[in-house]
C-alpha cells in the first residue's frame, strides 16, 4: 500500500522522480522497502522514498515513529546498536550503502551526521574542525584552509576568528552547534543528516542555523528531523510524515502543510493527534 | 483531543464569520427591500446596522491574527483562517453596497421611477441566492452549490448591462430624467458588485475545503 502511495506521489508530482535509475551519477538516494528491526520489534515498515540531489527534506512524526532510526540508515550508525538489524535498500551512486560490502566508516565521509545535542571533542575550536581532514593525511595550509573555509560556510568565522586555539567547550550552545556543523563540513559530505539540530537552541542561534542548512542545501543533499513543524514548513523542499514506524505521507513541504492527502497527516500537523 | 480551546476558538470564528455574513445579507436585501416599497426607516435601519457589521469585521480579523500569532495554525486550519480574513473584506463590501443602496433610497425619496422596477429585483434575487449559498457552503464545507457561480455571475452582469443600456437610452431621450435614472444606474452596478463580491468569497471557500485555488466569475 506504501508502495502504491509512493507511486502516486511520483506519478502526478515529480516527473523527475519517475527517473528510478540506479545507474552511476544518479545523486538522488533512492530508498526502498528499508525495514529496521531492535531484536523483535519493528521500528521501521517498509519506507521507500526518493530524496533528490541537493533538496532539503525533512521528517516528521510523533516521538518514537523511527525518524531517528530512518536517519541512521543513511549513515550506517544503526551497525552500532547492538541487536539492530536493517533490511531493504538505500541506492545512492550506484550502490546499495546498506549492503553489507560498503564500508560504513568511508561511507560516513560523504554521508555527515549533525546531532541535537551539539557535541563538540574537548579540543580547541581549531582542532575540532581538522579532526577529519587530519586522518585523511591533511596538513598544513591546506588543513588552515580547510578549517577556515568549513568554520566560514558555518557561519561562524566572525565569531571565532580570533580564538581558534581556545578550547570548543567555551563556546556557547548555539556557537557549538555551528561548529559542530563546521566539522560535518570539513569531512567534505555530499549528504548531512541533521537529527532535530534546533532543540537546544534560543530562537536567535535557530535562525541562524536555518539559514545555514538553506544555504548548505545548494552543495548539500539535506536530511533532517526536526519537531518544529514551522521549521520544517520553513527550511524543507520535501516533508515525509511517519507514524509508528510508518511513511504515511511524502509530498512537497507545501502540499504537506497547506492540503495534506492523508487525514493522519493532517491530525497530527494540526495538533489533533491522540 | 488535544488543543481543546485552540480548536473551540476556530468553531466560533466560523460562526461569527457566518454572523457577519448574514447580517452582509440582510443589507443587501433590507436594502432592496426599502427601494421597492420606498421605506426610508427600514433604508435608516440597514445604514445604522453597518457600523455592527464593520466592529464585527476588525474583531474576526484581530482573532485570525490571534490564532495565526500564538496557534501556528496548519493545514486545513490555516485555510479555514486565511479564508475567514479574506472573506470578511467581501461580506464587509457587500453591506457597504447595502449601504449605498440604502442612500439612494433616503435620496429619492417619493419621486416615482423612470421605469418600472423589474430587472433589478431580479438582479437582486440571483444575488441574494449567491450569498445564501457562500454562506451554506461555509457552513456545511458544500461547494457543490458553488459549482455554477461563474454562470450565475454571467447572468448578472448581463442584466446590468441591459439596464445600464436602456437607461442611457431613456436619459438621452428625456434629459430631465437623469437624476432620477442615474440613481437607478447606480442601484443595478451596486447589485452588479455584490455578484462579483460572491465570487471572490465562493472561490476562497472552494478553497478553503479542497486546498485548491480557483478564479470564479
Ligand atoms: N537502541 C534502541 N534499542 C531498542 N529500541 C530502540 C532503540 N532506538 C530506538 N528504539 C525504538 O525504536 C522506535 C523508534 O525510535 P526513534 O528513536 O527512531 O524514534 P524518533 O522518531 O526519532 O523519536 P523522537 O522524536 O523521540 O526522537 C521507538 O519505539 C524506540 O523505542
Ligand atoms: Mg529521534
Amino acid at each position: 500500500m506504501l508502495n502504491q502511495k509512493l507511486e502516486m506521489f511520483i506519478d502526478d508530482r515529480y516527473d523527475d522522480f519517475q527517473d528510478n535509475s540506479e545507474e552511476h551519477g544518479s545523486n538522488k538516494v533512492i530508498v526502498r522497502n528499508v525495514n529496521v528491526y531492535y531484536g523483535d520489534i519493528q521500528a521501521i515498515i517498509d519506507v521507500s522514498m526518493i530524496i533528490k540531489e541537493k533538496t532539503v527534506t525533512a521528517l516528521i512524526g510523533p516521538s518514537g515513529c523511527g525518524k531517528s532510526t530512518l536517519l541512521r540508515c543513511f549513515d550506517r550508525m544503526n551497525d552500532e546498536i547492538t541487536g539492530c538489524r536493517t533490511k531493504g535498500k538505500i541506492i545512492w551512486r550506484g550502490n546499495d550503502i546498506l549492503d553489507k560490502k560498503v564500508d560504513p566508516v568511508a561511507l560516513r565521509h560523504k554521508v555527515g551526521m549533525v546531532f541535537q545535542k551539539p557535541n563538540p571533542f574537548p579540543k580547541s575550536i581549531y582542532d575540532n574542525v581538522a579532526f577529519g581532514p587530519k586522518i585523511h593525511g591533511i596538513k598544513g595550509k591546506r588543513l588552515d584552509d580547510i578549517v577556515e573555509n568549513s568554520i566560514k560556510q558555518a557561519a561562524l568565522w566572525e565569531d571565532v576568528k580570533d580564538r581558534l586555539g581556545e578550547s570548543a567547550l567555551k563556546l556557547s550552545g548555539g556557537q557549538q552547534q555551528r561548529l559542530c556543523i563546521a566539522r560535518t563540513l570539513a569531512i567534505d559530505p555530499e549528504v548531512i543528516l541533521f537529527d532535530e539540530p534546533c532543540s537546544a537552541l534560543d530562537p536567535i542561534s535557530t535562525a541562524k542555523i536555518e539559514a545555514l542548512i538553506r544555504e548548505l542545501k545548494k552543495d548539500y543533499t539535506i536530511i533532517i528531523v526536526t519537531h518544529n513543524m514551522q521549521q520544517a514548513a520553513r527550511i524543507s523542499d520535501c516533508t515525509a510524515f511517519f507514524l509508528m514506524g510508518e511513511l504515511i505521507e511524502f509530498d512537497k513541504t507545501s502540499k504537506i502543510f497547506e492540503n495534506p492527502k492523508d487525514k493522519k497527516t493532517e491530525d497530527y500537523i494540526t495538533g489533533r493527534f491522540g | 483531543m488535544i488543543r481543546k480551546e485552540y480548536i473551540e476558538e476556530l468553531d466560533k470564528l466560523k460562526r461569527d464569520v457566518l454572523k457577519m455574513g448574514k447580517l452582509a445579507k440582510d443589507a443587501a436585501s433590507n436594502s432592496i427591500k426599502a427601494l421597492i416599497e420606498r421605506d426610508a426607516e427600514l433604508a435608516k435601519r440597514v445604514l445604522n446596522e453597518n457600523a455592527v457589521i464593520d466592529d464585527l469585521e476588525f474583531d474576526i480579523e484581530n482573532r485570525c491574527m490571534k490564532l495565526i500569532a500564538l496557534q501556528q495554525p496548519m493545514a486545513v486550519d490555516l485555510r479555514v483562517i486565511g479564508t475567514c480574513i479574506k472573506i470578511i473584506t467581501d461580506f464587509d463590501r457587500i453591506s457597504d453596497v447595502g449601504g449605498d443602496i440604502a442612500e439612494v433610497v433616503l435620496r429619492v425619496g417619493d419621486e416615482p421611477f423612470v421605469k418600472p422596477l423589474i430587472d433589478i429585483p431580479r438582479m437582486a434575487e440571483i444575488t441574494q441566492k449567491m450569498i445564501d449559498d457562500c454562506l451554506e457552503a461555509f457552513s456545511k464545507e458544500n461547494i457543490e452549490i458553488l459549482e455554477d457561480f461563474s454562470k450565475r455571475d454571467d447572468i448578472v452582469d448581463a442584466l446590468y448591462d441591459q439596464i445600464r443600456r436602456e437607461l442611457i437610452t431613456i436619459m438621452i431621450e428625456r434629459p430631465k430624467t437623469i437624476s432620477n435614472a442615474s440613481h437607478l444606474t447606480f442601484v443595478a452596478l451596486y447589485l452588479e458588485r455584490i455578484g462579483d463580491h460572491t465570487c471572490n468569497i465562493a472561490s476562497r471557500i472552494i478553497y478553503m475545503v479542497t486546498g485548491v485555488k480557483k478564479k470564479l466569475g
